[in-house]
């Protein structure tokens, strides 16, 4: 299956976007993001805490509805998804 | 009634809008929160659309640091209050209309006092719980919320009517680390440029808003795209409005 990932403003800096990848099957939306952001500290520690777990303030999407970060650890991923990760930003 | 001299100066936008959407602007009073870097754009472009009424807050100085982005304020600013600042130049662009500057810091205690009988809020705060407490004063009064935030190249914006779209509780639950944020002036341009044109569209009736979208603005790509934003039924600002309102939404 095809699967891609599509990260916004900060993290589209550091992980690029729009990345196209080929996940087996059983993989969840955390452990797909996870596999992105392998290579990459920086971005893997903009996204995820010390625990693995995703940021609490950052927002998941997959195929435009919005996914619970609780959820995003039991939650599969299928043929054709598109998954975003977007980091609000707060200044005025 | 618009003014002789009112038709002309408006001319071409009346061309848009006609007298009566002129007519409404003038009418209209907005309460834009901050005098800062989105605050600025917002604050000029729509003392020169001509909402008739316009209350702006802010309680800081104007730091050296600040003019790369704020434009209401200049070098011969720093160090004066910004509602001094932004009341001098806002009345240089437009004398015709009231503005009221409060040197204030918004809290729980005097939100719904600030606000008034605005008809909207225009959201130019640089932090998440003042935000949190106007959104909910916009929920409470039934008026608009024009969010936008800024860092860096990158914005985002989208306006929140109550009971109809997401509130901002709905849509950022918990709010992005605070910091030092970099940013580019451009980037609040374009942003505060944005939330303006949404108040001007609300007032006047015309065009689409950004009512259930979230814009994001990617100032190094040139790209803006938006993401479609959910009301959240258990959100503990507005998750009661919506229960209520159910039946007669579209």
């Amino acid at each position: 299956m095809k699967v891609k990932v599509r990260f916004f403003a900060r993290f589209r800096e550091l992980l690029g976007t729009d990345i196209i990848l080929e996940p087996p099957a059983g993989t969840t939306f955390t452990t797909l993001v996870l596999e992105v952001t392998r290579k990459n500290r920086e971005g893997h520690d903009a996204i995820f805490d010390e625990t693995g777990a995703f940021r609490e303030f950052v927002i998941l999407m997959r195929n435009g509805k919005r996914v619970e970060s609780a959820d995003a650890g039991s939650l599969g991923v299928a043929d054709g998804d598109e998954i975003a990760v977007f980091p609000p930003v707060a200044g005025g | 009634m618009v003014s002789k001299r009112e038709l002309e100066r408006y001319k071409r936008q009346i061309l848009l809008f006609g007298e009566e959407g002129q007519e409404r602007l003038k009418r209209s009073h907005i309460f834009i929160a901050g005098a800062g870097g989105l605050g600025s754009p917002i604050a000029i472009y729509l003392a020169v659309a001509g909402v008739g009424t316009i209350t702006i807050v802010d309680m800081d100085a104007v730091d050296v640091s600040n003019l790369n982005r704020q434009i209401l304020h200049t070098d011969r600013d720093v160090g004066k209050k910004k509602t001094v600042s932004a009341i001098e130049k806002l009345r240089e662009y437009n004398a015709d209309i009231t503005i009221n500057a409060i040197d204030t810091m918004i809290t729980a205690d005097n939100g719904h006092e600030l606000v008034g009988r605005a008809d909207g809020i225009v959201d130019a705060m640089d932090n998440f719980p003042v935000r949190y407490l106007l959104n909910r004063v916009a929920l409470a009064r039934k008026i608009p919320f024009f969010h936008g935030a800024i860092r860096g190249f990158h914005g985002q914006a989208t306006t929140i009517l109550p009971g109809k779209t997401p509130c901002l509780e709905c849509i950022f639950k918990d709010a992005p680390p605070k910091e030092v944020f970099p940013v580019v002036g451009t980037t609040a341009g374009v942003i505060g440029t944005i939330q303006a044109n949404e108040v001007i569209k609300y007032l006047t009736g015309h065009g689409d808003l950004l009512a259930g979208r979230l814009f994001i603005w990617d100032g190094l790509a040139a790209t803006g795209e938006h993401l479609m934003i959910e009301k959240n039924p258990a959100c503990p600002a507005c998750g009661a409005m919506h229960n209520q309102t159910k039946g007669t939404e579209r």
